[in-house]
């Protein structure tokens, strides 16, 4: 095991205001349950799950409600023991609505319950069988997007997973979460790590962290320090985006992965969040699913800013509250980071597996602005880490001329907002792309709809024959 | 070999047939909207003008010149030229699909387009003789084909901005047009030659 | 001179018989209908059937892959048409209008966000779905108005209106519409429900002031539940088009202000 700095820089990234001095130094506090739960059945990249609970219905906590709805699909489980309320359409923090189970929780009776799932040795377990745990478990990317962990695991025939990435990098402004749970978590991502080399093979490992968080590094070298194999704790330069899987990659081991739909397994890489990886050893070594997560409340319009481990489902009010209120009205409120997180407008939505802050900012730190002509000066193309040109992406899909944006590869966008970051014209740059590809996407599944209908057309003519 | 080089480099840059002789203005306008169709048109150009500068030479020297017939040859071109592009689009129709696909519905646009008649015009008034005049006509198509992909790529450019209300659409492709032609005339005295 | 025209009439009679060999001889045969079906058609290009155009339309509907009367803009006049042409039976088609189903203009909905993003209604619902307190209701940033191929919708207040004179039912905007709230309806039908929130009544009331809370008085003073003028989702009632209400006296009676007789805007300018 060593540390070493990051060999490869990537092109491109901005440096925004960090303002992680807010919670970086306060420790992770559990939520006294809330009354009532909001859980989702849309937690993750992918087909939402299948609700398979109804009003009135008694669950206990780790009861499964919600059934995987194909392939990339996660499971969800009630996260306390209560009563469903109702089960009903709720908005989510991305902004869709999704079928949402209302839980009225009640206290649990025992302080110190039976475990979920039978606990497992991972020395002794088999690969399957510890695949198959973090499927039951509901472990899906905790870092934004959220894509099932067991489909990640499970690299498809003929591709082999030779570095096993951990993303510590925690670029996006304000949130700590990673951050501590780095900190006061690190033997359980030790483990982890060595469940994840069993179900990968024995592959090496890149612990990737920024230089803002030496804390980190010294904690993680502490963990990781007699573990065996090709280990390194990679310390990369502060620059924003580097948390992102594909930058990720680049920094630590180099390699480059190409556009959609290849996927970081195609240039033989794994990456997984701190968090996540945390999760798989709970999961597998005390049988606890996926039930909570620290969530980072902070921003300058909230009393105590705070790192709270909460469970999904939890309402943006209760963690609010939690926190000593709002210092004063906030201007804005945006799930997840300042870069990437989305707009809410009130508190009465709920968290997610995924959601990894919430930020309330004053009048003070939020800027109101409209979107103004491109001046042409470029500065996005400096930014854009991901080699675009995003002024002619914009320009394009202001003019509606979404098919100019799709040659311009507007789909390998990561939407990191590096490119509105910086624009003087404040023109919204990642939205315009965000709106591309949504159409595109739109575009793309009526093309294959289409196309579906059209075989079943002919083979309904066939069998007619 | 120079001396055809001469030609291409004349009638390609020097005397290009949009932006110098103001030839073909109407397709020029007409279809530079988009890259992929001025290709196409400029293909059909290509095409089209060959010939038809090959036919038109025969015309002229073998008939309409040994009968002191020079003052009917407009008249006499415009016929052929006519006839020569409908007959061409029900061969290629027929035997060559995919060239007809992506030419095809060009053509009745070259039916009588000046450029083509042009460069008939000029080369039998020069007098050159026949590879000659046929290698011209196939240089200055490529000139025309030149002028039109480069105004298109700036045309599609143009779509994205947003110029005054006076200026939208026509108004700000004839704007440019304009610089582009000169821009053009900065070729000039690149070459000495009678095109 | 005489050679002159022997000339010119000489060119012209070779390339004539030139053509007409080659027009005999070289043809490419297609379907002679195709270009008869074409020429009945509108020719707006609407893409409103479902094909790339009218001459897509056409040639589908000579293969026999498409329904006779899936054109809107051209209408039962227009299907007669084709189907004389082709010599098949056309299917009756009622004259559709789109109807924007709600009228929370801004001074009767709360809108709940600042939202300065990009002009445009589908960017604007993935942005915590949209400003407006109502997470169902019009956004009014004219994404059905932009792919309009009639001018047909204008954004008044916050709010889409169509103009039902200029409206020829070619479905774009439904499609556009983040919120599904455009459905394209009878023009005969005269009684619309201007509401698509669906959840309960008081619910509703936080957010908009003249939303559809559920309360089935539109159904009652129409007949009651067997006349059948009205369906129910949730808490929001649906106009029954296949057997609309006629009677516009219930309109004034609806205690939450969403139904309106005829609200088809009609431009004065």
């Amino acid at each position: 095991m060593k540390t070493v700095k990051s060999p490869f820089k990537f092109k491109g990234g901005v440096h925004p205001d960090y303002n992680k001095e807010l919670a970086r130094d306060m420790p992770i506090e559990r939520l006294p349950l809330p009354g009532e739960l909001v859980i989702s059945m849309s937690q993750h990249l992918g087909a939402p799950a299948k609700c398979i609970v109804k009003a009135g219905d008694e669950v206990k906590r780790g009861q499964v409600i919600g059934e995987k709805n194909g392939f990339i699909s996660v499971l969800v489980r009630a996260s306390a023991d209560g009563k469903v309320k109702a089960v009903e359409k709720r908005l989510g923090p991305a902004g869709s609505s999704a079928d949402a189970v209302i839980l009225e929780t009640v206290p649990p009776e025992d302080n110190n319950p039976a475990p979920i799932l039978p606990p497992l040795d991972w020395k002794t377990a088999t690969r399957e069988e510890l695949l198959k745990r973090v499927e039951e478990a509901g472990i899906c990317g905790m870092g934004g997007a959220g894509f099932p962990t067991s489909v990640k695991l499970n690299p498809p025939p003929g591709k082999r997973c030779e570095y096993l990435v951990l993303n510590g990098a925690e670029c996006e402004p304000y949130l700590t979460a990673d951050f501590r749970v780095m900190l006061e978590r690190a033997d359980r991502i030790r483990v982890g790590v060595e469940i994840m080399r069993k179900i990968l093979g024995m592959c090496a490992v890149r612990i990737a962290i920024e230089d803002n968080k030496p804390e980190a590094i010294t904690a993680m070298e502490k963990a990781f320090a007699d573990i065996e194999g090709n280990v390194e704790i990679v310390r990369l330069p502060v620059l924003y985006p580097q948390g992102s899987e594909k930058h990720q990659i680049y920094a630590t081991v180099g390699r480059i992965v190409p556009e959609p739909p290849a996927l970081p397994i195609d240039v033989g890489c794994v990456v997984e969040n701190v968090g996540t990886v945390a999760a798989i050893a709970d999961a597998v070594e005390k049988g606890e699913p996926l039930l909570e997560r620290v969530t980072t409340v902070s921003g300058d319009a909230v009393a105590t800013p705070k790192n709270i481990l909460a469970p999904s489902g939890t309402k943006y009010s209760d963690l609010v509250a939690f926190c000593g209120g709002e210092k004063e009205h906030p201007a804005k409120i945006i799930s997840g980071g300042t870069m990437m997180g989305f707009a809410v407008s009130s508190l009465d939505i709920a968290t997610t597996k995924t959601t990894s802050g919430l930020l309330l900012l004053s009048s003070r730190k939020v800027f109101q602005y409209g979107s103004q002509a491109c001046i042409n000066c470029g500065r996005c193309l400096r930014a854009c880490p991901m080699n675009l040109n995003p002024a002619e992406i914009s320009k394009a899909v202001e003019a509606d001329d979404i098919k100019t944006a799709e040659n311009a590869h507007v789909m390998t966008c990561i939407e990191c907002g590096a490119c509105s970051f910086g624009c003087p014209a404040y023109r919204t740059i990642t939205q315009f792309c965000r709106r591309a590809k949504a159409s595109i996407r739109a575009r793309m599944a009526a093309e294959r709809a289409a196309a579906a209908a059209a075989k079943a057309a002919e083979d309904a003519k066939k069998e007619a024959k | 070999m120079s001396y055809y080089l001469m030609i291409l480099v004349g009638a390609v840059l020097v005397n290009n047939f949009v932006l110098s002789r103001f030839l073909g203005c109407c397709p020029f306008l007409g279809v530079s909207k988009k890259t992929e169709t001025a290709l196409g048109m400029s293909g059909a150009v290509v095409f089209v003008m060959t010939i038809a500068s090959a036919v038109t030479w025969m015309l002229d020297h073998w008939l309409l010149t040994p009968n002191n017939l020079g003052y009917i040859h407009t008249l006499a071109f415009i016929l052929v030229i006519a006839a020569l592009v409908q007959f061409i689009d029900i061969a290629m129709k027929r035997f060559l699909p995919p060239l007809h696909a992506a030419l095809g519905i060009f053509l009745p646009l070259i039916t009588t387009n000046c450029a083509v008649l042009g460069a008939a015009e000029i080369n039998c008034k020069q007098g050159t003789g026949f590879f000659e005049a046929v290698f011209f006509s196939f240089a200055a198509a490529i000139g025309f084909g030149f002028a039109l992909v480069i105004f298109s790529g700036i045309r599609e450019k143009l779509a994205h901005a947003n110029p005054p209300r006076c200026f939208r659409g026509i108004a700000l492709a004839l704007v440019t047009g304009g610089l582009l032609s000169l821009a053009f005339m900065g070729f000039s005295g690149l070459v000495k030659l009678p095109y | 001179m005489i050679i002159a025209i022997v000339c010119i009439a000489g060119i012209g009679l070779v390339a004539a018989v030139a053509l007409a060999l080659a027009d005999r001889y070289l043809a490419v045969k297609e379907d002679p209908r195709i270009g008869m079906v074409t020429a009945v058609l509108p020719g707006a290009n609407c893409g409103g059937c479902g094909f790339a155009g009218c001459d897509a339309y056409a040639r589908a509907l000579v293969a026999g892959t498409a329904p006779n009367g899936a054109c809107a803009a051209g209408g039962d006049a227009c299907a007669a048409e084709v189907a004389k042409i082709l010599g098949v039976a056309a299917t009756a088609t009622e004259k559709r209008v789109a109807l924007v189903k709600c009228c929370g203009t801004r001074s009767e909905a709360i809108r709940v966000g600042d939202y300065n993003g990009i002009c445009d209604c589908a960017t604007a619902a993935m942005t915590a779905g949209g400003d407006k307190g109502c997470k169902f209701g019009c956004l009014g940033y004219g994404a059905c108005a932009n792919v309009c191929p009639k001018n047909a919708i204008t954004i008044h207040d916050g709010l889409a209106k169509v103009d039902k004179r200029l409206c020829i039912g070619c479905g774009k905007c439904v499609k556009a519409c983040p919120k599904n709230l455009i459905e394209l309806v009878p023009a005969s039908a005269t009684i619309h429900v201007l509401c698509n929130n669906p959840v309960r009544g008081p619910e509703v009331r936080k957010v908009c002031g003249v939303g559809c809370m559920g309360c089935h008085l539109c159904e009652k003073n129409s007949g009651g539940k067997e006349a059948g003028h009205f369906t129910f989702q949730g808490f929001l009632a649906k106009v029954n088009y296949e057997n609309p209400p006629t009677d516009a006296t219930i309109v004034s009676k609806c205690p939450a202000k969403c139904m309106i007789e005829d609200p088809h805007f009609e431009t004065g300018h």
